[in-house]
């Protein structure tokens, strides 16, 4: 009789690969094939696990239909089994793997899309934090101003793609057969995506603002986002940008 | 800390699931209490925010589907301390897990598996039992699980199993009628006898839910998918359960093809007068 531990072990592998003899002899057959009990258990964790990638990328379901995503998501669980409980959290992995999974490598897309989706779930559920107050930076010296680095609120995640996958995104918000078109020659978008009030949502920013507040994001000085943006656009508007940062929710503490 | 005296007074509820979150807010219907899967509620944001809410009228059931009590390797102290979070912010009526285990490896395979009843898994189990007690500072109902499979090597029938585990830890039970049902039929058993096994005095909360009919090999399988009405013979079980372990919190649950909340709040009614009928009959069972 197997340790629990072992006895542990060898039901893991089989819910991932072949049935292994030690492990059938473990299990009664009362009236059954312990091979087609084992089965059981390991149909309900593949489907289950792919549920929830099903839930977690709906829009990347509905672009390759569900058969295929199926097949795909069987092929991440083995790769990327979840390493905890708490399943609103598993699937970050899944746009690297789908931009490198051969047989839907021609949708070049799919990647960014799911990228999207991960974003809209991570808004989803991270913290509730208390957006800057702009009468912190009061009487700022502009040399100050200028070192300042801003924390982005938790919900907030830049995105860009050489794809419109926000339009391809709104069109396939249902399970319908006949989507609107999409030009998948439109062009880029950059897109930020975050929590507005209760809601998880998006919005394009122009290339500069993308620059601006990705350069922020990643923890550089506010000098050096306005650099970045500047080399995007001569028309930008720094004073008019950091306003915006400062009233529309999107940080929530700086650093001077 | 759980104060179980005002438990017998919940009567009925049923799992709180996504679909339904924003019309139970809406409408606040007469239901007695709500039970939430714990994990679903660990992160942070809009789904937490929801039931915050909904904690102000309903007495909340905190119930965890991922602590793997039955895992041979230690417990996931990360995963524990944000079970611990979320009990300290909600201040659950009820606790529960079950009996099971789902982390091997530090791999988490989402379903509720089975475990060989021995010495060996009693000591574990107890041990993990005993822990999450305390790091929780609250009694913990563990729930038998609905089984497949049986171990060849399991010396202990399973509410013996459990009544054994109550003595060690002083932990509660979780009776769920449908899983003795399913899983009796699915390894052979009276489902009556293993309920009379069950030490009455420690069941704090009952379960009820509906299951699928499979075919595995050309014999008939019950899943316990938690997708149709409550069946007749579980509706039969419960009424004995009923007048064994008396007016115990019931929970009526939903979670695949999940219908209409109305449908939920029917159910939840009929075990209403399941609870009425067996009050009226003086708990026969109870001494």
């Amino acid at each position: 009789m197997p340790a629990l531990r072992e006895l542990q072990s060898a039901f893991l592998r089989a819910m991932f690969g072949p049935d292994e003899p030690e492990l059938l002899e473990a299990i009664a057959g009362d009236g059954l094939l312990p091979a087609a009990r084992l089965q059981i258990y390991r149909h309900h964790v593949l489907t289950s696990l792919t549920d929830v990638l099903q839930a977690t990328f709906p829009v990347v379901c509905r672009l390759v239909d569900e058969r295929f995503f199926r097949y795909a998501a069987d092929a991440y669980i083995r790769q990327y089994p979840p390493a905890a409980p708490c399943l609103f959290e598993y699937g970050a992995h899944l746009p690297a793997f789908l931009a490198a999974f051969p047989p839907c490598r021609h949708l070049e897309y799919l990647a960014d899309v799911a990228r999207l989706e991960w974003a809209m779930n991570t808004a989803l559920h991270a913290e509730v934090c208390a957006s800057l107050d702009p009468a912190e930076l009061g009487g700022l010296a502009p040399h100050d101003v200028a070192q300042l680095t801003f924390q982005f609120d938790p919900s907030v995640t830049l995105l860009d793609s050489p794809w419109p996958i926000d339009q391809i995104w709104r069109v396939h918000q249902t399970d319908e057969e006949m989507h609107a078109p999409v030009d998948l020659n439109a062009g880029g978008v950059s897109l930020e995506i975050r929590r507005w009030e209760d809601d998880v949502g998006f919005r394009r920013l122009d290339p500069a603002m993308y620059a601006f507040r990705t350069t922020l994001a990643t923890g550089h000085p506010l000098a050096m986002a306005a650099e970045a943006a500047l080399a995007v656009s001569q028309e930008f508007d720094c004073v008019a940008a950091l306003h915006e940062l400062l009233t529309d929710g999107v940080v929530i503490g700086c650093t001077r | 800390m759980v104060h179980m005296s005002t438990n017998a007074k919940l009567g009925v509820g049923i799992g709180l699931r996504a679909p339904h979150v924003v019309q139970v807010l809406a409408t606040r219907p007469a239901i007695g209490w709500l039970e939430v899967h714990a994990e679903n509620y660990m992160g942070e944001g809009a789904p937490l925010a929801a039931l915050e809410r909904l904690r102000a009228d309903y007495p909340v059931s905190v119930h965890g589907v991922g602590l793997s009590l039955g895992s041979a390797e230690a417990l996931n102290n990360r995963h524990l301390s944000r079970l611990q979070r979320l009990i300290t912010r909600l201040e659950p009526a009820l606790v529960s897990e079950h009996l099971s285990w789902s982390i091997a490896g530090g791999i988490y395979l989402n379903h509720l598996l089975p475990l060989p009843y021995t010495e060996e898994t009693l000591a574990i189990v107890a041990q993990h039992v005993t822990h999450t007690q305390e790091v929780l500072q609250c009694r913990l109902f563990i729930e038998n699980p609905s089984s497949y499979l049986r171990f060849a090597h399991s010396a202990i029938p399973e509410p013996e199993f459990l009544g054994e585990l109550v003595r060690r830890t002083g932990c509660g039970l979780l009776c769920d009628v449908n899983n003795i049902y399913v899983s009796c039929c699915n390894l052979g058993g009276d489902p009556v006898a293993y309920l009379d096994a069950l030490p009455a005095r420690a069941v704090g909360e009952i379960h009820l839910a509906g299951y699928a009919v499979n075919d595995a090999d050309g014999q008939a399988i019950l899943i316990d998918d938690h997708g149709a009405p409550v069946s007749d013979a579980v509706w039969a079980l419960y009424g004995h359960a009923l007048a064994r372990f008396g007016p115990v919190p019931t929970l009526i649950e939903w979670d695949t093809n999940i219908p209409e909340l109305a449908v939920l709040c029917a159910e939840a009614h009929t075990a209403e007068r399941c609870m009425q009928r067996a009050e009226e009959a003086g708990y026969a069972g109870v001494a």
